[in-house]
């Protein structure tokens, strides 16, 4: 599915990651990154947005765990895109953690753990 | 992350898509066979082949379950779970089993089984020891030989990793209509990328269908928040809550005779008069804790969780019942684990899940292929290949045609293996395993398109080996099923014989192709597995 990026810029194609010489360590470490922001940033921030979700919705306690669960692998996607959309590594790390942390402090707020 | 959107994308297509796509295939692969798990189960115990479809299917129900739980009584009064099984209509037999007592450091009790012809009523012989279709099912999200837990957990990234994959492409896809009817042959690298849009596009709701439900079967395992914010006791006074049928109730020793089957059977029938039972479970009959669930078929219903009743099997009064009422939520998310088993389709629907899923092999498999061709074609010619290239062309062959290699085998070794030898099962997944690692080795030591060819004519042999050991080994063969309309075993063999077909064209494409040194590098799509029917 890559044909129109060959198409249009066949001589400066971005870095490929295995021409060794070509590819810098800092450029590695800042993939590896976004990958743990990805998946674990992700995971985390889907994990207290449903759970958020299911306590503030106004459904009945079954219906608003079954609702945000199932809808959670949409969250986590949309969160994983997004971190490799974006352009700047420290960007999606603040955002990440500030929204999270904000969201956990409301439910520990509702929930009385403060 | 790169210069633009689409870059970004670009790139997280190619690399959620390479780092798992060998995990990917597996998956993919043994759970398209899956949709026929039954129906595999069914061609691997040909003891069973002589018993028939009854007539009036539901009409017997009735006597059927007095029967068993009549033997019950007489076999295993005081076993702690009776379970009988009707027939049903991907299935002649019904059997009953008992569970024997647990022996200590067992995580579940041993169930002993009786098979019965429904037409007769009358005992016929357990047949061979084997997990059939089953194996196949559970390989799609246990994986095999490592823990449970943690297969799964690797299943859940390798398929966030797929529907991550699935999302990007269609992001980077420009122009999805036109591709569906583009395929330019002959063309290298080229080639391989149309053959992936076009498996791709073809199917693409189902492959989102099936990635998306796949991951919601297993997301309480994954997420168990909500529920764990939600809930005091967490995940389990929610099931508990969800299906008050599952409920469990302390066993006590006190003895109570078991009520009538009739009893309970009259208040099912009353509630719902076409009542399709399909199983039939009793805990600790002749205790007073007892008590029967009664599981009705789903028929073709988007509903995973079907009708379900609970009694108490001391006095025969209706405990609870499952599947009225239902709320939109639960209906959601139930319906989702519906569409991903597929156990509502009918011949028809089944053949066309089969199909999609065979497009989902060809799309992760020509992804794969792609992504190795694209790095050779850009090789200076004196260059040599680098480490990733390799082990990524090493894994290509070795998975690729390795599963396809090794299902062959499977179905080989049930047939070939002597009916008594101990832990019969497992050495029929060791032989999976083993013809696994056998073309992982050819794989290793080279995977040039002469390799290529050799494993193309190895799986096309036991390919064609399949109906033929079969027809050696036990009293049909598939031109007898042909005449005696027994439909799904001379699909099993039918498959093999246009599996084995498909790898001879594929070899001998790769034998013209090699022979044509030049500059053009292309091999045929590779037709991937039609793995059986």
């Amino acid at each position: 599915m890559h044909s129109q990026s060959i198409d249009a810029v066949p001589s400066q194609r971005p870095k490929n990651v295995f021409k060794k010489r070509s590819v810098s360590i800092s450029y590695r470490i800042s993939v590896f990154f976004r990958f743990i922001a990805a998946i674990f940033g992700g995971y985390v921030f889907t994990s207290v947005l449903i759970s958020l979700l299911a306590i503030l919705l106004p459904l009945n306690q079954l219906d608003s765990v079954l609702l945000t669960t199932t809808l959670s692998v949409f969250f986590y996607s949309c969160v994983f895109i997004w971190v490799f959309a974006v352009k700047s590594l420290k960007r999606v790390w603040i955002t990440i953690l500030l929204t999270t942390g904000v969201q956990f402090v409301i439910l520990s707020l509702i929930k009385g753990w403060l | 992350m790169k210069e633009n959107f689409f870059r970004s994308m670009t790139w997280l297509h190619t690399w959620v898509g390479l780092l798992v796509c060998w995990l990917l295939f597996l998956i993919f692969f043994a759970g398209t066979i899956s949709f026929f798990k039954d129906e595999i189960t069914y061609w691997f115990e040909p003891e069973t082949h002589t018993v028939t479809h009854q007539d009036n299917r539901l009409a017997k129900q009735r006597q059927q379950i007095n029967y068993a739980v009549e033997q019950l009584q007489n076999k295993a009064a005081d076993s702690s779970s009776w379970r009988i099984y009707l027939p049903e209509p991907r299935n002649p037999l019904y059997t009953y089993s008992y569970a024997e007592p647990k022996q200590p450091g067992q995580r579940r009790a041993k169930f002993t089984e009786t098979y019965l012809d429904p037409t007769i009523n009358e005992e016929i012989a357990p047949p061979r020891e084997t997990k059939g279709g089953y194996f196949f099912y559970r390989l799609h999200f246990d994986l095999h030989y490592i823990d449970v837990r943690t297969a799964r957990w690797l299943v859940c990234l390798a398929s966030l990793f797929m529907l991550i994959a699935l999302i990007t492409g269609v992001v980077i896809h420009k122009r999805i209509f036109k591709d569906m009817f583009s395929f330019r042959k002959n063309k290298g690298s080229r080639s391989w990328l149309d053959a992936h849009n076009v498996s791709s596009v073809l199917a693409l709701p189902f492959h989102i269908m099936i990635t998306y439900t796949g991951l919601i079967t297993l997301i309480f395992m994954v997420f168990p928040y909500p529920a764990q914010t939600v809930y005091e006791k967490g995940l389990q006074q929610m099931f508990n809550e969800a299906s008050p049928i599952r409920a469990r109730v302390e066993s006590s020793d006190v003895p109570a005779p078991l009520v009538s089957m009739n009893t309970i059977l009259d208040q099912v029938y009353t509630k719902s008069p076409d009542a399709d039972i399909g199983f039939f479970f009793i805990r600790d009959a002749n205790k007073e804790s007892s008590r029967v669930s009664v599981y009705l078929n789903t028929g073709k219903e988007v509903v995973d969780n079907g009708a379900a009743f609970l009694f108490s099997g001391s006095t025969g009064e209706l405990l609870a019942e499952q599947g009225k009422d239902w709320s939109a939520s639960a209906r959601f998310y139930d319906s989702m684990t519906a569409l991903h088993a597929g156990r509502l389709a009918s011949p028809l629907l089944r053949w066309l899940y089969f199909l999609c899923g065979i497009a989902g092999c060809a799309m992760i498999a020509t992804g794969c292929i792609m992504w190795a061709k694209r790095l050779r074609e850009r090789l200076k010619p004196q260059q040599q290949a680098g480490v990733g290239l390799k082990l990524v062309e090493t894994l290509n062959l070795a998975t690729l045609m390795g599963l396809p290699f090794a299902t062959a085998s499977f179905f080989i070794a049930n047939r070939l293996l002597p009916l008594e030898m101990v832990a019969r099962a497992d050495k029929e997944i060791l032989v999976f395993f083993l013809a696994w690692l056998a073309m992982t080795v050819l794989a290793i030591i080279s995977s040039s398109k002469r390799q290529w060819q050799l494993a193309a004519w190895l799986n096309a042999l036991v390919c064609f080996a399949v109906p033929l050991v079969n027809a050696m080994t036990t009293e049909g063969n598939w031109i007898s099923y042909l005449l005696t309309q027994k439909w799904t075993l001379f699909c099993v063999d039918f498959g093999f014989i246009i599996a084995g077909s498909l790898f001879i064209l594929q070899g001998k494409k790769l034998r013209t192709a090699s022979k044509k040194v030049s500059t053009r590098r292309f091999q045929k799509p590779k037709d991937l597995k039609e793995q059986q029917g």
